[in-house]
């Protein structure tokens, strides 16, 4: 106990300024995010008939739904503030974690008195990386009870809506950010130029994540022939569409782009998504494939959110590895 | 005699090419104070950040107690205390969060001896690092260094930025522990008058060399002054006087000052590069 206290000391001491700012930013967005939802269930309680806008009668509803869509929009925004929120957190706390102790010259105290870095290291980044979990947790509990509000008649536990902005990925892409932002520290040992860096990769970093993550989900996707006479003509309503194409007449799935690589042209498409290359090719039913979509189901969001989780906290832990490979090797000031 | 601190052929060059050691060898013994003396960028610092772990020696070797400080540097450290060249504290830590921090780190640290010596020179524990004056967060340094009870004691010139009051009494308390502890102490220094009192041995180090290894004693009562050039003289400087001086091994016109011995030595690295340039 007095060992954590004495590490948490240090570690609030040192980052005084950055962990109020974080903690007060969370704090507002959390209070928000708990304000707009429960305007959104205030409006729909009060007014059963006219929100949300699919049950809304015309003409004795406009005030009623002028109020949720402004309501909503602003809603909207602020999840993209938790989407925002693990990469700005990282930067801030993670990057002068490391490069503080080495511009302040304190690395050479608490090097040459303890005997493993490494241990020192890992008790350095434990308060940092448990004040980012439960900061984050605030938010990943509050995105998802405001995601609710937003989509009451939807189960979110197997539905994309807000992929990334909700749940327990803000909180796995935090750890993930903050452990590559204290590797750009501990590699640069400079505050300032150690944020500025850290932001840079940390965008190199992600976006790379990201498009590798898009080719792990393209091979997730269920083909699903679109019929637009349907009202549900997609695969599900919680479904993550990734691209979408044309089943040809003879089974063999491409996309838009191929097939235009192919130089093929899609002129008419039917109430049933038949597609067909000209007006005559329709009317003599000479068709040319189907419109498809290529989607996750959203009974797979919990493991995609896992998986993309496991994947920014395995980043997270590589950064963590190479923080102490630098640290063991680099010079204390 | 066992050696505590040892240098084989130790270079260092840095990424700018520059060489801050040129493949010394030295070989400490147990026990006492020793001076490390010479001027700024003679390679001091670098040498004990070798043996700290701080530093990878480009070439040759380190060792404390025969352990190698950058391969085995947890069995290394585990018998140095280091105090760096300016107080390292965390400014937002009182004195008594440094002394829990180092409990933390340091398995065995004598967290008593080291609040005996700051209660000893009045350092309020409760205070923060930053409303410590030089001397004090200086003598801080110390405590934390004397805590570990470690066999040998690296000071990399902690009187450097001290007044000569706060000075005199770092090396005051300095000795004291050192005789009560029998610690190998290993003080480096570009100020000779500061050391001249508190030690036992001396190392004048000039351009990544070692010019002179003996005892304080030893390397006084073998050197003189000569007022007029001779050949077998070290090396000539000048004097407070502005008069021309030489330093001599065995007799000269009087017996030389510690400093004088220094000045001499380091006159002579200062010559000798010159010539080879």
């Amino acid at each position: 106990m007095t060992a954590a206290l004495t590490w948490g000391r240090l570690g609030f001491r040192q980052q005084r300024w950055e962990l109020i700012l974080v903690a007060l930013g969370v704090a507002a967005t959390a209070i928000a995010m708990l304000w707009f939802a429960s305007q959104l269930n205030g409006l729909r309680a009060a007014s059963p008939g006219c929100v949300p806008p699919a049950a809304a009668e015309f003409g004795s509803c406009e005030a009623a739904l002028n109020a949720y869509s402004q309501i909503e929009g602003l809603a909207d925004n602020m999840l993209l503030l938790s989407f925002g929120a693990p990469f700005g957190i990282g930067v801030l706390l993670g990057a002068p974690l490391i490069a503080r102790e080495i511009d302040a010259g304190t690395a050479q105290l608490a090097w040459s008195i303890g005997r493993s870095r490494v241990s020192w290291l890992l008790r350095r980044i434990a308060f940092i990386a448990l004040f980012v979990v439960v900061a984050l947790g605030v938010l990943a509990v509050t995105s998802e009870i405001l995601a609710a509000a937003l989509a009451p008649e939807r189960n979110l536990g197997s539905d994309f809506a807000w992929f990334g902005r909700r749940g327990w990925l803000i909180v796995a892409r935090g750890l993930g950010a903050l452990m590559l932002g204290m590797l750009v520290g501990a590699l640069i040992g400079r505050v300032l130029p150690a944020i500025l860096a850290a932001a840079l990769v940390m965008a190199l970093v992600f976006t790379g994540l990201s498009f590798a993550q898009d080719r792990w989900q393209e091979g997730l996707t269920e083909t699903h022939r679109m019929n637009y006479s349907e009202a549900g003509s997609y695969l599900d309503s919680g479904a993550l569409v990734i691209n979408t194409g044309l089943e040809l007449a003879s089974g063999e799935v491409v996309t838009w782009s191929e097939l235009n690589e192919r130089g093929l042209e899609v002129s008419y498409v039917d109430e049933q998504g038949r597609l067909f290359a000209s007006e005559q090719d329709m009317q003599d039913g000479n068709l040319l494939g189907y419109d498809v979509e290529f989607a996750i189901p959203g009974a797979r969001y919990a493991g995609v959110v896992a998986a993309v989780g496991a994947a920014s906290v395995g980043v997270g832990l590589l950064a963590l590895g190479l923080t102490a490979v630098v640290v063991g090797r680099r010079r204390p000031v | 005699m066992t050696a505590v601190l040892e240098a084989r052929g130790l270079a260092k060059r840095y990424r700018r090419g520059v060489w801050a050691l040129g493949g010394i060898d030295l070989e400490l013994p147990a026990g006492g104070i020793t001076a490390l003396v010479g001027p700024n960028a003679a390679g001091k610092s670098t040498l004990l950040k070798t043996w700290v772990g701080f530093e990878k020696p480009t070439r040759g070797s380190a060792a404390v107690m025969g352990l190698d400080p950058w391969r085995q540097r947890s069995q290394a450290l585990a018998n140095l205390g280091y105090v760096p060249q300016s107080p390292a504290l965390y400014d937002g830590l009182s004195v008594d969060d440094h002394l829990d921090l180092a409990v933390q780190l340091r398995p065995g640290f004598d967290r008593a001896h080291a609040r005996e010596r700051l209660d000893q020179l009045g350092i309020p524990r409760g205070a923060g690092a930053r409303n410590l004056s030089g001397g004090q967060q200086a003598q801080v340094s110390l405590a934390l260094a004397l805590g570990t009870r470690a066999p040998i004691l690296l000071l990399d010139e902690p009187l450097a930025s001290l007044d000569p009051l706060a000075r005199r009494e770092f090396l005051h308390v300095l000795t004291d522990a050192v005789r009560d502890g029998g610690a190998t102490t290993l003080l480096s220094s570009h100020i000779v008058t500061d050391v001249e009192q508190s030690c036992d041995r001396l190392i004048v180090l000039g351009v990544g060399q070692v010019l002179l290894h003996d005892t304080v004693a030893n390397a006084m009562a073998s050197h003189a002054i000569s007022t007029s050039d001779r050949a077998d003289a070290i090396a000539a400087f000048a004097a407070p006087d502005g008069s021309r001086i030489w330093l001599v091994r065995g007799a000269g016109d009087r017996p030389a000052t510690l400093d004088e011995v220094v000045l001499g030595y380091l006159a002579s690295a200062r010559t000798s590069s010159a010539v080879a340039a």
